[in-house]
Parts: structure tokens; sequence; C-alpha cells
């Protein structure tokens, strides 16, 4: 004779268990974060959780109130971080932190919340502001400090460039070296430079002062690892290099310029300054057409242009698919790779002894992804066409350096762009994702820009969630929008969200070997009970 | 106060331990009251220190009797020398675990006194609060609806529940069974009476655990018996499928036709586990449960200095039952590093790689417990311990290993510090004022949940994190952002906002949550049990609109607005069918457009767990639906027999009293998506009011909320409350539990009405036990004490009050309620009868009140007095109230506290 049992209220683990879900806390084992799973799928599991308690048995003499089964402890994917980016103005240009408090403040937030860290800028302009070589530390020591003692990780972002947003420009003494010898800026057709980061053609030229810029670079990275180096390791772990403006690998082929509301154009391409065209001349004669060494593509379009709007990017007949054109475009992306290649490897041999992950972050140059040249992806330094994939070098060499790429734009979604624009986040984001897999190059996601669009959070999951497995996510960032009742409520549903699978899988794991979790009675249904 | 604090729930528990049936089980003893343990420590401490400091640790395992009598013997000279020396730290812990306890439950129907008297007696042999759920058919009955039994039947204590049921707790028999104690109740019956049946489940409120008869509720039929002869086969149209043994009285437990086979199979089991004790024309029957109990258990810590070998002594001792094994290991410093000590061990002591050292205890000479005596040298500040019992249970101190501070340069002082933090940490916030603490209190949830996660290696067991830790974390994250979001703002971007980088972002409306709608809703219910007579509701409502407005009412809750069978709505037929008592369709969307005119948001009372079919099957059962949505059996759970459901099991309750829908069917939920969304389309609802939702699960809440996003949500999750001997708990957590529970399962998408808040409130103004309003955490005891955002407080509807008067408040105290629940947080809900009586204007002005000091549902709450003729609390550090005869003034600090209400027995005072 048996007795069942229904609608049984939880074992108090399992309660706890509902709770964390609710608040999204993170627990984290062995360094491993968060199980990304659809939102789907936890769904079916409370249901299973809630139903967990009728188990009614044939042979039952006696009816059981839900014991917990043993069950073992089993990792099957790999987790996702979650860091949140800080202000870029967390440290001000005069080396204090700015809205201490407010960081503080938010810093515990995120604690309870349950991300893994934050994601802290730290600026060449600010560190090494007055004179080369001079560095002061303190304003990122005093905000490393505080990141530890809340327990939270942190990635550093090295960052060589300035930025118009932050009002954070280059180091004082790099100006005034800029103002006499301009042509150590990009600089486009026209003659305007870009004044927020060194052209990649002075990489390995001493115009600093003596030196060269990767030097000046490398000296960077050392006084920051010997500054930090009670950090490195423990709560530091991870390390951006930047690798251009905006930290990612890219030339400025907008220049910065605003592009609201409308399709942005194509770009330029930025090969206009002394040092580039030398390079350009010399690459000219050395493959033997000195005169396609004189300068860039004349029939490039102009910055806000759409590709048709001259010939060198239309889709048929268009000059970047002539022998010109391909022997331009390799020149001009094989000069991106080999910058990027000195930088990272500069910051492998400094960092690779420590326990940190570096990473450089290549951006996501959607625009025009529909066309048959991608137009903004070639300009910016990318010579990804309908005929050849631009991203398996930069993968490759990626991989060769043991660096995690960072992949920005991880909210976009092709139904969110405009339409006239021909562009495909979605797609794009899809190739470089699969290029880094086929070199082993593991990816971190970012999201696009600090205002999340409807859908965003949407997308990022949608990612996440995929076949491949990110390693860490980045979110931009933190700041009043961030912590406002618009945004943050959605911010803390979707940290939830993605912990919902893993809550579960980490009370599997309370025990060292086995855990107690209740038998989940799922079915489709959700609701079947299991009778004798 | 921290020892206190985690001692009181013990000797709380102690008390009632006493009293009540709550910690027998089998396996266990009664432990000793904690007061005789406490005061046996030092006795104890030093027969066995005496012991430690000679040649006992030397001997290993085999002395331990030689030694016990050495001990006695030599024991008397050194005794007042060691009274003497200081007890460094002593401390009585409590333990909590589970055990799986067997027991049965029986049912017995024997004959009263005369002729025409029976007596159904229900009983358990296991300790717990047992509640029978239960109500009768009656001869006539077609369908399978419960009804309630007449008041004459019902035992003293029984609650009724909605109209269907009666709940009544089981008593602590003075007899035995077999030695054993037992709960029973015994129903009276008039074999006189039309009754054909009575049906029951079998509740633990403990344990929230609901026992059946084999997936079916329990059926105990009477017409046939009470006529003479037991065998009751045939005996009833409806009957004539009970399967099993025909003419035995173990038959007699029936289950519907609808699982026939399954009981076929089952029935040679059966013969097997009962014990039949056939009475004369009664019958009796046993069944065999298991049931996990909680049991409470202490371990008593006690360190002092021997003075001989200037060891430190740790004497520990447990009423655990069975072999006890402290896992324990000592420390330098306040890191709480795990070491190993240097040997001499205790007897019976092994090293556990090399990480710890595990001893098993000792057994007392005397009655129940073990114990253990560890001597350390000096170095050391502080014990380790965890303790493990047989079965790979182990047990911490609230989800820390047990640390003992040691060392004689430092005072107890440590370890209360150390314990004030995990007090801090479950929520009691009440008496931090400044921002410092607040900032402690952050930083012990955040080493909360440090320790929680990241360390593996002691074994940690994350089951005493409690809910309103949880709680109190989400609020706490809450407050953080709003604080961090108010500061950068003022400390405006050091940077212009030019840069958007990507074009056309679109900027994501206000974030409104229907659990909580903005988080300063007020709600009043617009309706009463007798709306539906005018026939012209609409019309009378539509007219108050502008009255409720400036009353200051936020949301309005309308009567269930569909083709129903029964006039007041909730029991609905043809969903898209809008014509009700109440007015047509037009009048709704006329009266929604009002209101919505005068700013107030409408909640649809939306009936989802039931729906009255318009057709009969091929059985001539009701169960074919008709409009524009005509489901069939599909769409009916399986596990009503009375409507013969092809659908999946319920999953939640059954309401008996019409087809219950099956909502794991993605057809059904198809339709009443779609239904939910034409009804906010079309008519204009901004959200719902969910009857009857422990009918379903409340994911299926969560399915249907993300597809109508509705502006706010709130579900009748009513059950009954904790009683013991007829009298309510002053605990009343598995209540609030089970609200939170259903909440959590729409993951928070819908708030609940604070049932457990109204019965506290009852329970609290009636008998005048004010003391009831401070939980053991001196935290709002109701929903609203948990979750606050989630709860919708409330005092009275159109069940407890109105004409029904199922549950009514008590009379003439109605302002006191609402002076608690609308200062206080959760989102208060009033009551129409209310609203248009005498009170209105004292509502009125707390309302005002709540609104000028902006009191939202997340207020934070301070309870400042809680005795038996008064509670007093202060909201938000601006708001003081007080209800209850006794008196009260708030305290002049930083505030200045002047009267603004005042009304029979209530106080509002403002800061200024």
């Amino acid at each position: 004779m048996e007795v069942s049992v229904i609608g049984s209220s939880q074992a108090k683990i399992l309660k706890t268990d509902l709770a964390c879900r609710e608040l999204g806390l993170l627990s984290f084992k062995n360094g491993s974060g968060v199980f990304w799973r659809k939102s789907k799928i936890s769904f079916g599991q409370s249901s299973g959780l809630r139903n967990s308690g009728v188990r009614l048995t044939l042979k039952a003499v006696q009816t059981e109130a839900i014991r917990p089964q043993k069950i073992s402890r089993r990792q099957s994917r790999h987790g996702v971080r979650l860091y949140v980016g800080l202000p870029l103005d967390a440290v001000s240009s005069c080396n204090v932190v700015n809205h201490a408090k407010a960081i503080a403040v938010g810093l515990k937030a995120l604690k309870l919340l349950g991300v893994e860290g934050v994601e802290l800028p730290i600026w060449w302009g600010i560190v090494e502001k007055e004179a080369m070589g001079k560095y002061d530390w303190s304003g990122y020591l005093a905000l490393v400090e505080m990141v530890h003692k809340v327990g939270l990780k942190l990635h550093v972002s090295l960052c060589f460039h300035g930025s118009k947003h932050a009002k954070i420009p280059l180091p004082e003494w790099v100006i005034k070296i800029g103002e006499q010898n301009p042509s150590i800026f990009f600089t486009d057709r026209a003659g305007q430079q870009y004044k927020e980061c060194l052209s990649l053609a002075v990489d390995e030229i001493p115009v600093l002062e003596g030196k060269t810029p990767v030097e000046v670079y490398n000296d960077f990275c050392e006084s920051f690892k010997s500054s930090f180096s009670s950090f490195i390791g423990s709560t530091i772990n991870g390390i951006s290099m930047g690798l251009g403006p905006d930290s990612e690998l890219r030339y400025p082929s907008h220049q910065g310029l605003s592009r609201s509301g409308k399709v942005p154009g194509v770009g330029e391409f930025q090969c206009y300054d002394k040092s580039m065209l030398a390079l350009l001349k010399e690459h000219g004669e050395t493959t033997g057409n000195p005169l396609w060494g004189l300068g860039g593509p004349h029939d490039a379009p102009a910055y806000d242009a759409s590709p048709s709007s001259n010939s060198f990017f239309k889709d048929h007949g268009g000059s970047w698919e002539s022998p010109y054109g391909d022997y331009f475009l390799s020149w001009y992306s094989n000069l991106l790779v080999r910058h990027a290649d000195r930088l990272l490897s500069l910051a492998s041999s400094a960092f690779g002894d420590s326990e940190v992950a570096i990473c450089g972050k290549v951006p996501l140059v959607h625009q025009w992804y529909k066309t048959r040249s991608h137009p903004a992806e070639l300009t910016a330094g990318f010579y990804n066409t309908q005929n050849r994939d631009g991203y398996e070098a930069i993968a490759e060499m990626f991989a060769r350096h043991s660096c995690k790429m960072i992949l920005p734009g991880m909210d976009l979604s092709d139904e969110g762009q405009l339409q006239e624009g021909l562009s495909s986040p979605e797609q794009l984001l899809g190739q470089i994702w699969s290029a880094c897999k086929k070199h082993g190059v593991e990816v971190s996601g970012e999201n696009s820009s600090d205002t999340i669009a409807r859908g965003g959070f949407e997308q990022i999951r949608k990612h996440l969630s995929g076949e491949d497995v990110a390693h860490s996510f980045f979110y931009q960032r933190m700041g009043a929008y961030f912590f406002s009742p618009e945004h943050f409520p959605s911010f803390t549903q979707f940290v939830r969200s993605m912990k919902q699978p893993q809550m579960h899988a980490d009370d599997l794991l309370s025990d060292e070997e086995e855990a107690e979790e209740p038998v989940a009675v799922t079915s489709e249904s959700g609701i079947q009970m299991q009778t004798a | 106060m921290s020892s206190a604090v985690s001692t009181e729930p013990l000797l709380h528990r102690g008390f009632r331990q006493i009293s009540g049936p709550r910690f027998r089980s089998r396996t266990l003893g009664r432990p000793p009251p904690p007061a005789a343990s406490l005061s046996c420590a030092p006795k104890s401490l030093f027969r066995h220190a005496r012991r430690s400091c000679g040649s006992g640790p030397r001997r290993g395992g085999g002395g331990a009797a030689a030694l016990r009598a050495r001990a006695s013997s030599s024991g008397a000279a050194v005794l007042e020398a060691l009274e003497s020396t200081d007890v460094l730290f002593e401390e009585a812990f409590p333990l909590q675990r589970t055990e799986a306890v067997e027991g049965k439950i029986f049912v017995r129907l024997d004959r009263g006194k005369g002729d025409q008297n029976w007596q159904l007696t229900v009983g358990c042999t296991l300790p717990g609060k047992w509640i029978l759920h239960w109500g009768i058919s009656h001869v006539d009955d077609v369908g399978s609806e419960w009804d309630q039994p007449p008041a004459e039947m019902r035992p003293p204590g029984s609650i009724p529940i909605k109209d269907y049921a009666i709940e009544t707790p089981l008593q602590k028999s003075s007899m035995t069974m077999d030695g054993d104690e037992f709960y029973e109740v015994n129903i009276s019956i008039e074999s006189n009476s039309d009754i054909a049946a009575i049906n029951f489940v079998l509740k633990d409120e403990e344990s929230g655990s609901w026992y059946q008869h084999r997936g079916r509720d329990f059926k105990v039929p009477l017409m046939d018996s009470l006529r003479g002869d037991s065998n009751i086969v045939g005996a009833k149209r409806g009957f004539d499928l009970w399967p099993g043994t025909l003419g035995q009285l173990s038959n007699i437990l029936l289950k519907g036709k609808a699982s026939e086979y399954k009981d076929k199979e089952a029935s040679s089991d059966l013969e097997v586990s009962k014990q039949k004790v056939q009475c004369l024309e009664g019958f009796y029957e046993e069944l065999a449960i298991v049931k996990a109990i909680s049991i409470q258990n202490s371990v008593n810590v006690s360190v002092k200095i021997c003075p001989k070998t200037a060891k430190t002594l740790v004497y520990l001792e447990t009423d655990l039952p069975g072999d006890v094994i402290v896992h324990w290991g000592v420390c330098r410093d306040d890191s709480k590093k795990w070491e190993i000590p240097a040997a001499p061990y205790p007897p019976e002591t092994k090293i556990f790689k090399n990480k710890a050292l595990r001893t098993l205890l000792q057994s007392k000479e005397k009655g129940n417990g073990f114990w253990g005596l560890f001597a350390l040298d000096e170095e050391f500040v502080g014990f380790l311990f965890v303790l493990k019992l047989k079965e790979d249970v182990w047990l911490n101190c609230m989800g820390e290993d047990f640390y003992i501070p040691v060392s004689s340069t430092r005072s107890p002082s440590l370890l209360r510090q150390k314990e004030s933090d995990s007090t801090e940490i479950s929520g009691k916030t009440a008496e931090t004022n400044t921002e410092v603490s607040s900032t402690a209190y952050t930083d012990g949830i955040i080493n909360e949940i440090r320790n929680l996660v990241s360390d593996i290696s002691s074994e940690k067991s994350r089951k005493m994190k409690t809910k309103e830790a949880q709680e109190s974390i989400l609020q706490e994250i809450e407050k953080l952002a709003a604080e961090a979001y108010s500061i950068f703002r003022s400390s405006l971007p050091t940077f212009s906002e030019e840069a958007v980088l990507e074009p056309e972002v679109p900027v994501p409306p206000p974030h409104i949550c229907s659990g909580t709608g903005t988080g300063f809703e007020i709600l009043c219910q617009g309706f009463n049990w007798e709306s539906h007579k005018s026939g012209r509701w609409y019309h009378e409502l539509k007219e108050k609109a502008s009255q409720l407005a400036s009353l200051g009412f936020t949301v309005l809750w309308l009567p269930p607005p569909t083709d129903s069978v029964s006039p007041e709505g909730y029991m609905p037929r043809d969903l898209y069918n809008l014509n009700s008592r109440y007015g047509n369709i037009e009048e709704l969307k006329d009266l929604v457009k009002k209101f919505h005119e005068v700013n107030i948001r409408v909640l649809g009372d939306v009936v989802l767990n039931h729906r009255c079919a318009q057709h009969k099957n091929q059985n001539g059962i009701w169960n074919i639906f008709g409009g524009r949505l005509n489901w069939d059996d599909r769409a009916v759970v399986a596990d009503d027999p009375h409507f013969q459901g092809r659908g999946n099991k319920s999953s939640g309750d059954n309401f008996h009293a019409a087809p219950n829908i099956d909502h794991s069917q993605d057809f059904v939920r198809k339709d009443l998506k779609e239904w939910l969304c034409w009804l906010r389309s079309e008519i204009g609802y901004d959200g719902w009011r969910l009857d009857f939702v422990r009918g379903f699960w409340g994911g299926y809440v969560k399915d249907y909320l993300d597809a109508s996003e509705p502006y706010f949500a709130v579900g009748e999750y009513w059950d009954s409350l904790s009683y013991t001997y007829g009298e309510m708990d002053h605990n009343q957590d598995a209540h609030r539990q089970r609200i939170i529970d259903w909440i959590n399962a729409t993951n928070g998408t819908a708030g609940a009405f604070d049932v457990t808040t109204k019965g506290i409130l009852h329970a609290a103004l009636e008998r005048r036990e004010y003391w009831r309003l401070s939980d053991q955490k001196g935290k709002p005891p109701g929903v609203v004490g948990w979750w606050p955002s989630r709860a919708v407080t409330f005092i009275e509807n159109h069940d407890t009050g109105s004409t029904q008067g199922h549950w009514r408040f008590p009379s003439g105290k109605e302002m006191q309620g609402y002076a608690y629940i609308l200062t206080h947080p959760g989102t208060p809900a009033v009551f129409y009868d209310h609203v248009f009586s005498h009170y209105q204007s004292e509502i009125a002005s707390l309302i005002s009140l709540r609104n000028r000091n902006k009191i939202h549902c997340r207020s934070t709450i301070k309870v400042t007095k809680a005795e038996r003729d008064v509670y007093a609390a202060i909201i938000d550090e601006k708001v003081a109230m007080k209800i209850g005869p006794g008196y009260y003034e708030p305290q002049s600090g930083p505030q200045k506290w002047s009267a603004v209400l005042e009304g029979r027995d209530y106080k509002v005072w403002e800061a200024s």
C-alpha cells in the first residue's frame, strides 16, 4: 500500500536553489563561470524542480517523500565569464579615481549580482602623461585595490590611443612630438591627420625621442607589470593590448567622424602619412610595380559615400578586383597584420609568464558586408571580400601568440541595421568566429556601445549560447546609464538569465564528488508524474 | 547580541519540543532541554579535563572506560580549582539536520455513541504539523466536486478553504500506538445525513507535502458502510468500476476509475503491507509513509585553560545520535586556515588526508549524547571543526566551519564579532543606521557569498543559506544600483554625449516589471460578492472613477468579465464572450477607458485554472467546451476523474467544481495567450489578477505574462496557515515560503496576495498578540518581510469578506489593518467595501501619507516594537506607525516626529 506525495515544496536545498536563481547569484567553482544555455532550457528545468516532489514506486510498501538522489558531478561546458567595463574616465587625467564612491558602490552591486569581474581601461595618456618613462600608476593602483577588496577579477585594457569620447588624449609629450612631426599620425588622402593614435607605419621608426613606439609600448608594459606584480595573475587575470584606434585592430578609416543617423559610408584608406607612403613605394619597387607605389587608389569614394559612388568598390568591375586592387589591398591589410603581430608578440613576451589571458580586439566592421567588395572592411584594413577570407591570417596570428580575440558587436542583429547599409553583423561575426575556431583562438564577446538597443540582450544571449563557446564577455560599460532604472533592471535580468543553468550545475557541485539534487521529472508537458 | 541570535531559535524550538511533536523520531530520543546541557558543561569539563591533562591522550582508543573510572575517582580535589578557572568561551550551537523516519497513516471508521453516530479517525504516527484537507460528497452529487461538511461535523480548529473544503489540524493523541505517540483527528458523522463520502488528503504543513492515496484523494464512502453492509461495490452508480478485491474492507480506500489498471497491478502489494484490523462494521487501515523530518540538536562547546599543563581544553558535547565524528583542526590566526596540531590526540582519532583530524566522540556515561575533549597548545588561536554523522551527513555552523576562539589572550568577543556579521547577513539590518554599518553589512553579504562559493575544500553546505539572506541580497543590489546611479548622475559625465557610436539606437522604455508595476502602486479591488446583482456594475463603478483617482489609487481590479456559470464570474465558460452580469463588453470597454482617463490602470480578473464546459462527451460528462475556444477533453487534466480529462495530470491543486484546464497542452497555452493579448488590446486591460493559481504551475503563469506583457499582475495563492492545537503558530515561514515558491516559479513576473500577513494580522488583532507581527529576525512575518516588492498586502477581499465572509478580518479593527499595510512596504490593496464605508476618509489619509512620503513596495522597515498589545515600526526613516492599544512614541533622534494621523488603536507619525 502506498501513499503518494504531491506538490511537495522542495527540500531546503531546492529552495535555496530557486532563490539563487532568482537572484542570479553566481558561484564560481574552479574558476569556471557561467554555463550558458538557452533560457528555454532553464525554464524546463524549473519545471522539473517543481515537480520533483513526486516519486511513486511500484513495489512501494511505502512511499518516500522525495529523497534527493546522488548525481555525479559533471562539468559539461566551459563557462563564460562576465566582466563589466568601468567608466572610461574611471581615473581622471590628473590621476585620481573619478566618482570613487559610485564605483565602490557599483562594484559591490556587481559582486552581489555575481559577475566575474570588471574591465579597466588604462590610458597611456594618463599614466605616462608628462614625459617619456615617467609613469604614474597611483590612480589605477587605488582602483585595482578597490576591485581586489570587493573580490572581483580585473581585466585591464592597455590603451595606446586617445579618446575624444572620454576626453583622454595621447600623452602630452607625444602630442608635442606630433606637432613637429605630424607624419607620426595616420593621414588620409586629403592630408587630414587622425591624432588619437600613432600610425602603424612608425611602429619601428625611432620617432619618439629616439625610441620607436614599440619600444615605448614595451617599456609601458614592463612598468605596468612591475607596478602591479602583486595583482597580476590573481586579481588581474586578463590584459588587452591596445592595437589601434579605440583599442581595435584597424585603420581609422572613418577618422572618428560622426556618423549619426545615416548609413555610414565606406570610409577612406589611411595610407598617406609619410612613412606609409614610403612603405608603399618600397613595396611597389620590390614587387616590380613602381608605378603602383606612388599613392593609394585614385578611384576610392569619400568617407561618407556609398560603395558605388566611385569605381573602386563597385560590385562588378570595381578596381578592387583588378591586379592593382589586389596588390594594394594585400599590402594595406598585411601592414595591419604585421602591426598586430608586433604588439601581441610584445605583450606575450611581457606577460606570457604570468597567469593572465592576453587579448586583442578585432572590430566588427559590418557595414556593407553584403556587397561583394566589403568596402568598409577594406578601408579598415581587412582584405575580406567575396573572394577572399581576410580574417584567417589574423586568427592565425592570434593563435601564434596564444592570444584571445575580443569581438565587439555581439548585441547587434541584422534586423537592427538599416536596410540600405547592406550590413550584416551576424554573418561577419560568424565568419570571424569560425576563423578563430579553426585556429583555436578563444573568443571573448563585447557589446557595441554603451546604450544597448532593444533586443540587444537577447542577441548577446543568442550568441553566447550558440555552438561556439565564448571565453568571456565584456559588458560596456558602467556609468549613470548603466545603473539607471531604464537599464539596470534589464541588465540584472540578463545576468540572471545567463546564470540560471549555471546555478543549477553549481548546486550539483556542493560536495566533493557527489551532490544532491532532486529527481527531476521533466517531460514534454512538464507535469507528467510517475505513478506506480 | 550575537549569541542571543544563534541560541534563541534553539531555545525556542527546545521549548516547543517539550510540548510538541516536532523532535520525535524513532532513532532519536528526546534530547535534553538546552538549559540542562548548558549547565552540565562545567562538570563534565572537569571530568574530562582531568583525564586529558593526565595520561589520557597517549593511551589511544582502548582505555576510555578505565579512564573514566580514574577521572571520577580522583576528581573531587581539583574540582574547585577548575571551576574557579574562567571559562574562556562557552556556547551552545544549534544543529539542524534531516532524518528519514517511517511511520504510518491510518484511517479508521467505527461506531460512535449511539446507533446513528459514526466516527472517522484519520491519524498519523509521524511528527509533523498534519492537516486534514477534506470535504464531503453528497448522495445526489453528480460531479466530483467536494462540498464543505455541515458545521456540526467540523472538529474544533477547522478552517474553511474557499467553499469546498475544510482544513482541520490533527491533534496529538493522548494514547500511544505501539508505544509511539501519534496525531489524529476525529470526525463524527450522523449516518442519517445525506453524506455519501468523505474525501481527504493529508497535508504536512511543516514540509509542505501533500499525502494522497496513490495519486488520488482518499475517499471514504459512508453511505454503504453506514447502511449495514460493508460491501460498497455497486451501491452507487458512478462507482461501479471500482477495482480491487470486491467486498473487502480494505477496498474502502478508493480511487477513480481513470486509473483502474494501476489499482489492479498494485493490489497484490497492498495485501502485504496492510494490517487489517476489522472492526465490527467499521474498518481500519494503515498506510506506510516515510518523511524527512528536520531535527534540532545542539552542540555545546566550552573552552578552558588547564591549570596544570597550560594547555587549552576544548570540551565538546552534543546530543546528536549515533557515531559522531568531529572533523577538526586548529588555526593560528584569523585566516582560519586549517592546520593539524601536533600529537597527542584524543582517543579514536585519525588523520584525514593530512588536512584535518577526525575524532570519534565518546558516548556519555548516562543518557544520551556524546562528548569529546581536545587539548591544544597555547599557540593556537582557534579551534575549527565540523561534525560528521554516520551517513555522510555533515553539520556546520550556519554554512561555515565552527570556529571556536581558544587563545587566552583573546576574549570571547571575537566570536561574537564574527557572529554578528552573520546575523547581519541574514537580514537583520534594523539596528544599523549609519552609512558605515551599512557598508559593513554589504561586506558581510559579500563575504557570505565568497564563503558560499569559493571554499570547496571545507565541507560547506548551502542548505543553511536562508531565503531571507537571498532577499536581502536582492534588495541590497537594488539599493546599491540606485545609489551608484544617483552619484554617477550628479557627477555628470566628464565627457559629452556626442558620441553614440551606433546609428539608430532605440532607447528602451522605462522599465516596469509586471511583478511590481512602478513600485508605487496602490490597488483598489473594485467589486464585492454582490456586485453582479444590479446587472449594471460597470456603469456604477464608472461613476466612481474620479473619486477613486482622487483617493490616490493607481490600479483597479475589476471582476471576472467573461460569460460564467456562476453570476460572480469565477466559473468561466466562453472566454471570448465578455457579456456578464456586470455589464456587456461595450460597457466594459467604456469603463476601462474612463479609468485610463483618470490615470488608473485596470486589472482583469482572469480565471485560468478551470473552465466550465458547454457540452457533454459520449459518457455524459461535461468536458467539451464551446465558444471560440472549443477545446475537448484533452484540455482537461487527467487527475480529476469526474471530468474524464484526457490531458496530463494537474500541475497544481485541483479546483473541484469545474474541469481544471491542462496548461501543459501547447494548444491550451497558445489559446490562453492569444486570449490574454486580445483582452489587452480589445478591452484595454493593463494587467491581471490571476484566480486560483494554486491550481497550476507558476511557470505557466510566467509564460502567459511574458506573452501578454502586463503592467502589473498579482496571483491568488491562498492556502492555510500553520496551526498547532487550533492556535496559529508564530512562525508562518512555511506558509509564506509556499507563496514565495510560487512567485519564484513565475520568475517574479507576478506578485502574490500576502495571505500570510492577513492571517497573522487576524491573530494579532483578534487575540491581542501584537508580538506576532515581528518574525524571529525582527522583520515583518508575512511575504512582505521576505519579498516585499512582490507582496500584495490586503486585509479583505470578495471571498474573505463581503457577504461570503469565509475568513473575515476582525471586525472593527480594519483600520489597524490598513494602518499596517498602507504604511508598510509591499503593494497594498484596499477592498471596495472598505473604500465606500465610514473608513473612507481614514483610508484616504493613509494613502495620501503613503504617497507624500513616497513609500513604495521596497521601502525599508524597522520594527521598533512588537509586544503583547502594541506593534510599531519605522518605514524609510520617514514614517513611524503603531497599532494596538499599548503605548508607543517614536524616539526622536536625527528625525523629529510629529503625529499626523490617529484613529482607533493606531497612530502614524511623520518625520520632520
